[in-house]
């Protein structure tokens, strides 16, 4: 009895499709031109959404960390060190295999990209250069997200939850990997957009951030951005970077406490 | 080297007063187990009968018409009615219809991999939707909106975040919750035949809306069900993964809110006498009795929290 999938279904849309248009053209403009103009949930342009973050949410793996930003919620578990792949040539340094996939549910539209190649490959390059690979030598570590409900800012809320999901798995690391983004309108940036804001925005810059070494692991800018505009992002990307960090290594202790006593 | 032609149980119990109990756990798991079924307990400390707690939370998915997130021991599901329009197909032209998924993703058991996913998820999958429709619960004639020319598809996916065994009794669980959950939206018809949602107070005047009266589903019988492993004597209600791996025999047996047997399955394994799949049963309309409260308690919490 299983449904006819995929053709000639649809998700019905509100009615009013003009009038929603026209509402992103004024708040685009107002975001572009007013400092003072409120985002849709209340907060101020250089504020973050409420995080909450735990360790643990999934017993099976070596360490597992659990994300929520406003609507985004991300779950991290990590696996290994284990036998690599047997295709896989001799390596004196261990790998770092990195997946990020999406539930159907996800995004408003079903199914939209089940796995996530591009997401998958920067979320590699964002961690590569905090883990201490020479550590476990010729085997893998997994690292495997689910974006459980996206609302925005995804990919830095990955990183920052497999950097959390990566210490409590007790993999050597220099430093927690911290990121986060900013979008572009105008002359104004905001900070830890919305699904609504980057899909309107101008340009966007991310930042993933060693928070004690203060050295940046990742940065990816798009759109147009004047020189200033850029050390200006970029600084208020690190700040916030080194304030997630603080939370991160809260709710490391928090577990070890709790394991301890 | 006498010690090697011993038989490896004897040498597991002699072993067991040397060492430490977290390794002779890994080196010898039937022994270790064994034992413990001697004492009637088992390794987390349950009684045989006993099945995990479970928790079941009502709208854990704030994007989808109804859904739920179900805790089973260690084990979590969580569970997404979406609601789509289709074109019904001309031999059931006032029925709508339901597209069950059932997804392992690599986060939840270190034994699947991302594109290569576990076999026993299509597995899993087809009991559920078998299950789903063959027990009466849902009436798909509640899903027809225009008869003949639009009903709905409910895509129900059911995500597994953490594999810690019984996965087909938390997956059903989880799957009657999200339709219990479930609320369709209201909606109306445009000029050029597609269906459109209709927000709050504004159609009043508007728009002639199609399903003012069917915003909830009526659910029928609702099936529940408990696996239980079966070792020699031993009949173990809600395996963990653990003692999944070690034991070879499951009985899954499904019963309806009025008792009745809607499926019973016992695939393969060694074989298995009348009366143990007889008690499996009655442990089964035991369990539905306790699922039956706590989906109902479920429901009143999120009441509350509405009301608040």
């Amino acid at each position: 009895m299983s449904a006819q999938a995929g053709a000639g279904t649809y998700s019905p849309a509100a009615a009013a499709g003009d009038k929603r248009r026209e509402k992103r053209e004024e708040l685009r403009r107002h975001l572009a031109e007013d400092a003072d103009w409120p985002r849709a949930d209340g907060r101020s342009f250089h504020d973050c959404r409420p995080a909450f973050m735990q360790t643990g949410p999934t017993t099976a793996a070596s360490g597992s960390a659990y994300a929520e930003f406003g609507k985004t919620k991300v779950i991290v578990s990590v696996f290994g060190p284990r036998e690599s792949k047997k295709a896989m040539m001799y390596s004196d340094v261990g790998r770092l295999n990195c997946n990020v996939s999406y539930t159907t549910f996800a995004t408003p539209v079903r199914g939209q990209g089940a796995d996530n190649k591009e997401y998958s490959s920067m979320l590699h390059k964002a961690l590569e250069g905090a883990v201490m690979l020479h550590t476990f030598p010729k085997t893998t570590v997994d690292v495997f997200a689910l974006v459980l409900e996206s609302g925005g800012s995804d990919l830095p809320i990955i990183i920052s939850c497999a950097s959390l999901a990566l210490a409590d798995a007790g993999i050597m690391m220099y430093d927690l990997v911290t990121s986060v983004s900013v979008s572009c309108f105008g002359k104004n940036i905001i900070i830890d957009p919305m699904s609504d804001e980057e899909a309107w925005q101008d340009g966007s810059l991310m930042v993933a951030f060693m928070p004690a070494r203060k050295e940046i692991t990742q940065l990816t800018l798009t759109g147009e951005w004047s020189d200033g505009r850029i050390t200006n992002a970029v600084e208020l990307c690190m700040d916030a970077c080194s304030k997630l960090g603080d939370i991160l290594r809260d709710r490391l202790k928090d577990t070890a406490t709790l394991t301890s006593e | 080297m006498a010690e090697k032609t011993e038989p490896a149980a004897a040498a597991a119990s002699r072993l067991a007063g040397e060492m430490e109990v977290e390794a002779y756990r890994r080196l010898f798991p039937l022994a270790f187990l064994e034992r413990h079924l001697g004492e009637s307990v088992r390794p987390d400390a349950r009684r045989l009968s006993e099945a995990r707690p479970t928790t079941v939370a009502l709208g854990a998915v704030s994007s989808a018409h109804g859904s739920a997130l179900v805790r089973l021991g260690d084990t979590a599901m969580l569970a997404s009615v979406k609601l789509e329009v289709m074109s019904p197909p001309a031999e059931s032209s006032d029925e709508g219809s339901v597209a069950v998924e059932f997804h392992m993703p690599p986060i939840c058991s270190p034994l699947v991999r991302p594109g290569r996913p576990a076999d026993v998820a299509p597995v899993i999958s087809k009991a559920l939707e078998d299950v789903l429709m063959s027990s009466g619960m849902l009436n798909l004639k509640e899903l027809c909106l225009i008869s003949g020319k639009a009903s709905w598809l409910a895509y129900l996916d059911i995500y597994c975040l953490n594999a810690d065994g019984s996965l087909f009794d938390a997956a059903l669980i989880s799957a009657v919750a999200a339709f219990t959950h479930l609320e369709i939206p209201l909606v109306s018809v445009g000029d050029d035949g597609r269906v459109f949602t209709v927000g709050g107070n504004e159609g009043k005047t508007k728009f002639e809306l199609v399903n003012r009266e069917k915003r909830k589903l009526t659910l029928g019988d609702i099936p529940f069900s408990l696996t239980c492993a079966l070792h020699k004597d031993s009949i173990l209600a809600d395996p963990t993964s653990e003692e999944e791996s070690i034991i070879e025999t499951y009985v899954t047996v499904v019963v309806d809110s009025s008792d009745r047997i809607v499926s019973i399955q016992k695939l393969g394994g060694t074989v298995t006498s009348m009366t143990a799949v007889k008690e499996c049963i009655s442990l089964a309309k035991e369990r539905r009795r306790k699922l039956r409260e706590i989906l109902i308690d479920s429901v009143e919490v999120m009441e509350v929290d509405q009301t608040e």
